[in-house]
């Protein structure tokens, strides 16, 4: 299977590509960003750990979709053995005509293609763990002419997204009071997040069958929220007039965080739900010292949750903010856009080289020691800035 | 799958040149507390940042009677393809334009090895834990040996296996460790494979032998096998973090040095499993 196949008209069919005109990176020579010339050189991370297999190596960036061999894949109760043939969707709950799909059904109705920057909501938690995202484009139905054919009865607030997988879960563990059942995999929305014209039930990305890890037969995609939203194995949808609160709303993938009022810090819990503004330094690169000085330059990639990023901007240790260039192509609402910096002249040693992304809300990347940051408690949307060090040799 | 490619340096037999070695004990060559730091000190290889502790008792083949020994020694050079990219080679070519292949394990195999240079007193490697990343990545040992884990890292790592005949799944704070034997002789093929539950990127290979003529690359690409005796063996290369896989027969005649060139290059990528 290739993901080369993947065409400019592809990007340009895409309901989500409303800007520019997107050219693919394939054709370009590898490590090579658009700003990018020849002769720069690779200058290693200091203290990080080595790329490994499917997970995006940040250093070699260079394709705007991500190449098969990077795409991370992330699941909790196992990859479930799925039969496409008999896999079924059915529509529940609240709803006057429940319905059922197979997946030939589901292909047999409009179709729909959406670029989308998919990432783990604890990408960046950690060195261990700041590869889990991917760049691609997905393929299926939309959800929401869906739902209205089932009809939605009055009173409906919340719609729940169930997976074939499964696992035994226990509450209250260690009191009178435990009680372990077997559930499957779900995650909810509100009925106004739910029926966005551009969730889709996807079974192809890349224009390829979905793989078996990825979700195969049937994944909910929901552009602008993290992975964990985007519900693989998808097999029923159930509509209903109270929260959800399965395991990975209300008990997992819950961010506790300090909020400051007055001279007090109090603590909130959120569920996981939409991408933060995020940004980071791919890779830098440098050509041979002049003058005592090393030319240094930076690249790197920047997303949200689809709010459009204004600018973005780097610093070299406690030097000014300066702002990078954003590349014009390719560019997608909910897709990553790459940027790229010439820092100029720096002294030959160590350094340390940071990116923060801005949208257009004036919303600032925040950095670590920033409260928001600083507060969160839990792992889970780990967005603040990532500092890269790096040694300037002569 | 094992295979020989026609584009191989073929090995030369040379005269032994190589004088009072005591080469026996094959880790990667920044484990300078062993006796094969010896060739890695004659070829000016820069130590790396792998700590590896071995070399107690250092039993040493010296207690070994080999008529006539011989010695292979050889280089391990990755020929780049443009239209082939291997994104790890920044950590494996530290000149791509030499193509040296560092961390690549090399090992005899033939019949009569086994038993060779017994083991003696058990040997210690370390494996730590580092800026999130096993250090050393690849490591070689002597069936007996044992290994101890450690972390100098301020996150609770773990380390797992799932070795048949060994496994283990333990978390290690801060400063803390865990040693364990490793018994069970898997050879080239079947290397023990190391991760950590908490961080999936982290990965390691052991690969444990029945005999002492194996060693990890260290920069420079070399490896060097003395005291082996004359006959005909498989000279044997794997690459784990590369996936690449090479192997060719040899003939080891008395009192010589043969010196190869190992040329491997994407063609050797083991197939995906």
């Amino acid at each position: 299977m290739t993901h080369r196949s993947l065409t400019r008209r592809d990007v340009l069919r895409s309901g989500s590509t409303a800007m520019a005109v997107a050219v693919m990176q394939m054709s370009m020579p590898d490590f090579v960003f658009p700003a990018e010339e020849e002769g720069e050189e690779l200058v290693e991370f200091l203290n990080m750990p080595r790329s490994g297999p499917n997970r995006l190596d940040w250093e070699t960036l260079e394709e705007w979709f991500t190449p098969q061999e990077q795409v991370f894949n992330v699941q909790h109760y196992g990859i479930p053995e799925v039969d496409s043939e008999s896999h079924r969707l059915e529509i529940t709950g609240l709803v006057d005509k429940p319905k059922a799909f197979t997946i030939d059904e589901l292909k047999e109705r409009p179709q729909h293609d959406q670029l989308m920057t998919l990432e783990c909501s604890g990408n960046g938690a950690s060195k261990g763990f700041m590869n889990a995202i991917y760049n691609s484009k997905w393929t299926g139905t939309p959800l929401a002419p869906l739902l209205k054919e089932c009809g939605i009865q009055p009173g409906a607030k919340e719609i729940v997204f169930i997976g074939v997988d499964r696992q035994q879960e226990t509450l209250r563990k260690g009191t009178s009071r435990e009680v372990t059942v077997e559930v499957p995999f779900g995650r909810s929305m509100t009925l106004t997040d739910a029926t966005n014209k551009k969730l889709l039930l996807a079974h192809q990305r890349n224009s390829q069958p979905l793989e078996k890890e990825n979700g195969a037969p049937l994944r909910l995609i929901v552009p602008g929220w993290y992975g964990i939203a985007n519900v693989k194995w998808l097999t029923r949808i159930e509509v209903r007039d109270t929260r959800y609160m399965g395991r990975f709303m209300g008990r997992d993938y819950v961010t506790l965080r300090g909020e400051r009022r007055g001279g007090e810090v109090v603590f909130v819990e959120t569920s996981v739900n939409k991408m933060n503004l995020k940004s980071i330094i791919a890779r830098v690169t440098r050509r041979p010292t002049q003058d005592t000085l090393v030319p240094v330059k930076a690249y790197g990639a920047a997303w949200s949750d689809g709010t459009p990023v204004e600018k973005v901007e780097v610093r070299v240790d406690d030097g000014p903010w300066q702002p990078a260039r954003l590349d014009e192509e390719p560019r997608a609402k909910y897709c990553w856009t790459f940027f790229s910096i010439d820092l100029g002249g720096l002294k030959e040693g160590q350094h340390t080289v940071v990116s923060r992304a801005v949208d257009v809300n004036g919303r600032v990347q925040p950095a670590a020691d920033d409260d928001e940051i600083a507060l969160k408690k839990t792992y889970w949307e780990a967005y603040q800035q990532w500092p890269r060090e790096i040694e300037l040799t002569a | 799958m094992l295979g020989g490619d026609d584009s191989i340096g073929q090995p030369v037999p040379r005269k032994q040149h190589f004088a009072n070695h005591d080469v026996l004990f094959a880790t990667p060559r920044g484990s300078s507390e062993t006796a094969s730091a010896s060739r890695a000190a004659k070829a000016g290889a820069k130590l790396n940042d792998q700590r590896v502790e071995t070399g107690i008792g250092r039993p040493g083949l010296r207690n070994t009677e080999v008529s006539q020994p011989a010695s292979v020694a050889g280089t391990v050079i990755y020929k780049t393809d443009p239209n082939r990219r291997w994104r790890y080679r920044r950590y494996y070519l530290k000149d791509q334009r030499k193509g040296h292949l560092a961390e690549a394990v090399i090992a005899l195999k033939g019949p009569n090895l086994k038993g060779l240079a017994p083991a003696g007193e058990q040997q210690l490697a370390i494996i730590d834990q580092k800026n999130f990343r096993f250090m050393p990545e690849t490591l070689a040992i002597r069936a007996g040996s044992r290994v101890k884990f450690t972390n100098s890292d301020p996150e609770l790592h773990n380390v797992r296996s799932t070795d048949s005949l060994n496994p283990f799944n333990i978390s290690i704070d801060t400063g803390r460790e865990f040693v364990t034997t490793f018994s069970r002789a898997g050879g080239i093929r079947r290397p023990v494979r190391i991760g950590c539950i908490f961080h999936g990127a982290m990965r390691a290979w052991i690969y444990v032998f029945d005999h002492p003529y194996f060693q990890v690359t260290s920069a420079d690409g070399t490896f060097l096998f003395s005291n082996v005796p004359p006959g005909r063996y498989r000279l044997e290369m794997v690459h784990p973090a590369g996936a690449l896989r090479w192997s060719q027969p040899i003939e080891v005649t008395p009192s010589t040095t043969l010196d190869t060139k190992i040329l491997v290059s994407p063609d050797n990528k083991e197939p995906s499993k």
